[in-house]
């Protein structure tokens, strides 16, 4: 059995705001595997942003350890964490967060620009193969602006997996999008995620996504409440 | 190794190409930093050009007329020699005693050209009055008639008794104004009562009947007592340099006779700075005119509503007295006649007819003038010395006695560059012999000899020297003048018991001196000229220490900071500049750095994501520095292009025009042309790559701090 892609044991993560302290976690225990396709359920406030941030290694927990990939993220310093994300996880934003100023080839080239291990024939192979199965092939020259919700945020997938990374995070893919672009947006993460392997992990309050998930964590208040296993989602 | 090195580049061009991007995306930030860097570097481009052509004119001039490249002079003085003055009159030098010797030793220093001995000074000089003039010309008649016999008809004898009545008359009348108004039982009328019935006197026709039967003894009743009330004329200040002029002329292309000859090499004789004759020995009436016209074309000033203006032309109309005065009858005469032509006036007073030619207004100046110069000048004499004139000059010696020396007048000199300069254009030249008489320098050897002669004559020691006071002084009047170091004193003086005072004065003025003798004696300051102006800073030391060598102790001065006053103006501009740039680029790191904090703000959300995908913090940074370094470089390189532009534009149509005498002195002529230099380019390059780092460092922080949660919030 390979070991886990992610791990979190006993984390809290406890917020200052004002005089209040707010406990966004308590004492979440979690381990994802490799090559599921987990959806994170739960009420706005619940915690869910807060969980895939810790695990996401753009912050780190207050008490307990977030294991990614072998990596207990507490340990690694701002450039090694930086690191990890660049290498080992992709990241679908709910307001798909393209680079303005750069085109369609440009932003989903860009994490190979920061990686600097391809040659530019690699990179344009690699990013036209990615444009090409989420159906943007004929845009890479637009820019963000001149896209649609949902083209965009099938350019931040391609962005995502460009990199190859075994972990893709997800927080409210679809929120900002209809529901059918919704529907197609998580078909295509499904997609992914079972052509090539890579484990999602995706947060979402709305149950039709929530149905796509081999497996759902529930949170409420901070705590998970429950790990139910859909249909189909063995990896 | 190599993959890491080309991921570098490959980030780079990214970076590039966002920040470009980024740039054009937000075109109004762009362009407000970007014109304020344009604007900074077009101030510092032009700026600087011109500065650094007001400086090498001014270095030119300088340098050229007076500085030198190293001024050496007496360690002992109590003040810092200053060549135009200080703020506190003329710098009080000790002298150096030997001059040749410092010459040797200076000139022995390698780089050294030319060493030239200065005495710089200021005194009091006699220009002699139109009466002088006036009886000048009747006692050369009264000798003609002496010696030759008396004719019948002799209408130039009759002409300038005539003028010398004439002369008189308007005196009384001038005077007599001055008498109305005084209270006649005050002291000073009392004193003045004798004046008063001289001139009066000198007025009647009876004086005038008898003046056949005692010329002589008439002549000298005008002269002692009725010239001297004359006002006109009498003493102005003089500043002089006396040096060695053969070689200052070499020494100095600067100083350009205009009018005259050069003094002849090893003779005596002073050249008049052509601005301390238009200031000081001009017709005044000319004088006011030429002041008038330049106002009105130069500074478009207008007579109708100058106050000034309109005061010279009350002058002008007021005093006529000096114009004539100048005229005999027979010049009267010619004057009225083309006064009346060209006035197309029928007036026959010529006090009217002139009073009406200077009475001018806006509509008639140029005419006026015109007629003025054309008309009546050419029977006037506009300038009170003119070439070949003697000039009495008095200054108070080292010795304590009022020195006096009459020197020939050789012709006007103008230091180019300096033409107009108060301070730099009113200096003389004056051969070093008449200086060291004047400046009574005693050596200590013939200071020995005159002790002994005193203890040998005795009570008889004044007498001596009150004769040799005639020999140098000429008109020294009462002053008592002290003996002069030039070795040839002794021998000079021989000649007084065989030749009158003013034959004795021709032997003098035509008298030749060798270089050992110019060199030999006493000077204040030495201008040093080098091969090579930019080894000034090296050659100093060497300079002092090879004097040191000879027995001399000497400080040593870059020209820059012996022309005092005149130097530090440049300095001051170049303050003024670098203020005023200072400003500009402190405004637009403000302004820069406020514009990149917002953009950086605004971009908050994005930056989050970029370090969220992988970008590390670094990459950030760069991404905001390079953001603003464009901008400054590819807008500072517009701004260079628009000043380099300016720069020719300037110089294409004609430069600045001097419209004062500040500027004219600033700019060293009549227009300043711009030259573009190296340095104000790359300085321009230096500062707004410094300014654009500095601007681009907080806002560049703040992206920094920008953490990847920034991210992950939603846009509510």
């Amino acid at each position: 059995m390979p070991e886990p892609i992610v791990e979190a044991r006993d984390v809290a993560k406890v917020y200052q705001l004002g005089k209040t302290e707010v406990h966004a976690l308590r004492h979440v225990d979690l381990v994802v595997e490799r090559g599921e396709f987990l959806s994170i359920a739960g009420p706005s406030g619940s915690g869910k942003t807060t969980l895939l941030n810790l695990i996401g290694g753009v912050d780190v927990p207050t008490s307990g350890t977030v294991w990614v990939d072998g990596e207990d993220t507490s340990k690694l310093t701002e450039r090694a964490l930086t690191r990890l994300r660049l290498d080992h996880i992709g990241f679908i934003f709910q307001t798909f967060n393209l680079v303005a100023v750069l085109t369609v080839f440009q932003n989903v080239e860009f994490p190979l620009l920061l990686q600097g291990r391809m040659t530019s024939e690699e990179r344009r192979r690699r990013v036209n193969e990615l444009l090409e199965s989420v159906g943007l092939a004929d845009h890479s020259r637009h820019r963000p602006s001149e896209l649609s919700g949902g083209q965009r945020q099938r350019v931040a997938v391609a962005r995502a997996l460009v990199a190859r990374p075994p972990l893709v995070l997800a927080d409210e893919p679809t929120a900002n999008l209809d529901s059918k672009t919704g529907g197609t947006i998580i078909d295509l993460m499904r997609e992914m995620n079972l052509r090539d392997g890579t484990t999602f992990i995706f947060s979402t309050h709305d149950p039709k996504v929530m149905a796509h998930a081999s497996a759902i964590v529930r949170l409420e208040d901070g705590r998970v409440v429950g790990r139910e296993a859909l249909q189909g989602a063995e990896a | 190794m190599s993959g890491r090195a080309s991921s570098r580049v490959r980030q780079g061009k990214i970076l590039v190409e966002m920040a470009m991007r980024n740039l054009v995306a937000s075109r109004v930030r762009t362009l407000v930093v970007g014109g304020i860097v344009a604007l900074g570097v077009v101030v510092v481009v032009l700026g600087s050009s011109l500065l650094d052509s007001i400086d090498a004119g001014m270095t030119r001039s300088i340098q050229g007329s007076l500085g030198g490249h190293i001024q050496l002079y007496n360690a002992k003085s109590r003040d810092p020699l200053a060549l135009y003055g200080g703020t506190m009159g003329e710098s009080v030098l000790e002298p150096i005693e030997d001059f040749a010797k410092l010459k040797s030793a200076a000139l022995a220093v390698p780089g050294v050209k030319q060493v030239v001995p200065m005495g710089i000074d200021q005194a009091m000089v006699s220009m002699g009055n139109v009466f002088d003039v006036a009886l000048e010309r009747l006692r050369a008649d009264v000798r003609r008639r002496q010696e030759q016999g008396a004719p019948a008809e002799d209408p130039d004898y009759e002409a300038h008794k005539a003028h010398l009545r004439r002369m008189a008359t308007l005196l009384q009348q001038e005077l007599r104004q001055a008498r109305e108004i005084a209270d006649e039982t005050s002291g000073v009328y009392k004193d003045r009562k004798a004046d008063f019935d001289a001139l009066e006197q000198a007025v009647q026709g009876g004086f005038w009947d008898r003046f056949d039967e005692d010329p002589l003894g008439s002549l000298e009743f005008l002269e002692n007592r009725v010239a001297p009330l004359s006002l006109d004329g009498g003493f102005t200040f003089i500043r002089y340099v006396g040096t060695d002029p053969e070689a200052f002329q070499k020494a100095f292309p600067g100083a350009q006779v205009v009018e005259g000859t050069a003094i002849p090499p090893g003779q005596r004789g002073v050249l008049l700075g052509k601005l301390y004759a238009e200031e000081w020995l001009k017709l005044r009436a000319a004088r006011r005119l030429d002041k008038i016209k330049e106002a009105r074309e130069l500074h478009g000033r207008k007579i109708s509503k100058d106050e000034e203006l309109q005061r010279w032309v009350k002058e002008n109309t007021g005093q006529t007295r000096d114009i004539l005065l100048q005229l005999d009858p027979v010049r009267t005469r010619e004057a009225v006649r083309r006064l009346q032509e060209a006035l197309r006036s029928r007036e026959t007073d010529p006090a009217r007819l002139v009073a009406v030619l200077l009475d001018t207004d806006d509509a008639n100046f140029d005419e006026r003038y015109r007629i003025f110069y054309d008309r009546l000048a050419p029977l006037l004499q506009l300038y009170s010395v003119k070439v070949g004139d003697t000039i009495t000059i008095k200054a108070p010696s080292r010795s304590g006695y009022v020195n006096s020396v009459n020197v020939p007048v050789h012709g006007f000199v103008e230091f180019r560059g300096l033409e107009r300069s108060a301070l730099a254009g009113m200096m003389s030249v004056m051969d070093v012999h008449s200086w060291r008489d004047l400046y009574g320098y005693l050596t200590p050897e013939r200071a020995a000899e005159i002790r002994k002669l005193k203890e040998r004559a005795g009570a008889t020691s004044i007498a001596r020297e009150d004769a040799e006071a005639a020999l140098f002084g000429g008109g020294g009047g009462g002053d008592a003048a002290a003996p002069t170091a030039a070795p040839q004193a002794i021998d000079e003086s021989k000649l007084l018991g065989t030749m009158g005072a003013r034959q004795m004065r021709d032997e003098l003025f035509q008298r030749r001196y060798g270089q050992a003798e110019t060199d030999q004696g006493v000077a204040l300051n030495a201008a040093v000229i080098l091969e090579d102006p930019r080894r000034i800073a090296e050659t100093m030391p060497r300079l002092v220490e090879a004097a040191r060598q000879a027995g001399i102790e000497v400080k040593a001065m870059t020209w820059l900071e012996a022309s005092g006053i005149v130097g530090q103006s440049m300095r001051l501009l170049r303050m003024v500049l670098y203020l005023a740039v200072l400003i500009i680029f402190a405004v637009a790191l403000v302004i820069i750095n406020n514009a990149m904090v917002m953009a950086t703000l605004q971009r908050v959300k994005e930056i989050g994501t970029m370090r969220a995908i992988g970008a590390q913090r670094r990459f950030v940074l760069v991404l905001v520095v390079v953001e603003v370094v464009t901008t400054g470089l590819v807008f500072g390189g517009l701004g260079a292009g628009l000043g380099i532009l300016l720069v020719h534009v300037v110089g294409w149509t004609g430069g600045i025009a001097a419209t004062n005498d500040t500027m004219y002195f600033l700019f060293s002529g009549p227009a300043l042309i711009p030259r573009l230099g190296t340095a104000s380019l790359l300085s321009s390059v230096a500062i707004v790559f410094a300014v654009s780092i500095l601007s681009a460092l907080y806002p560049a922080v703040l992206a920094m701090r920008v953490t990847p949660i920034e991210a992950m919030q939603s846009d509510e």
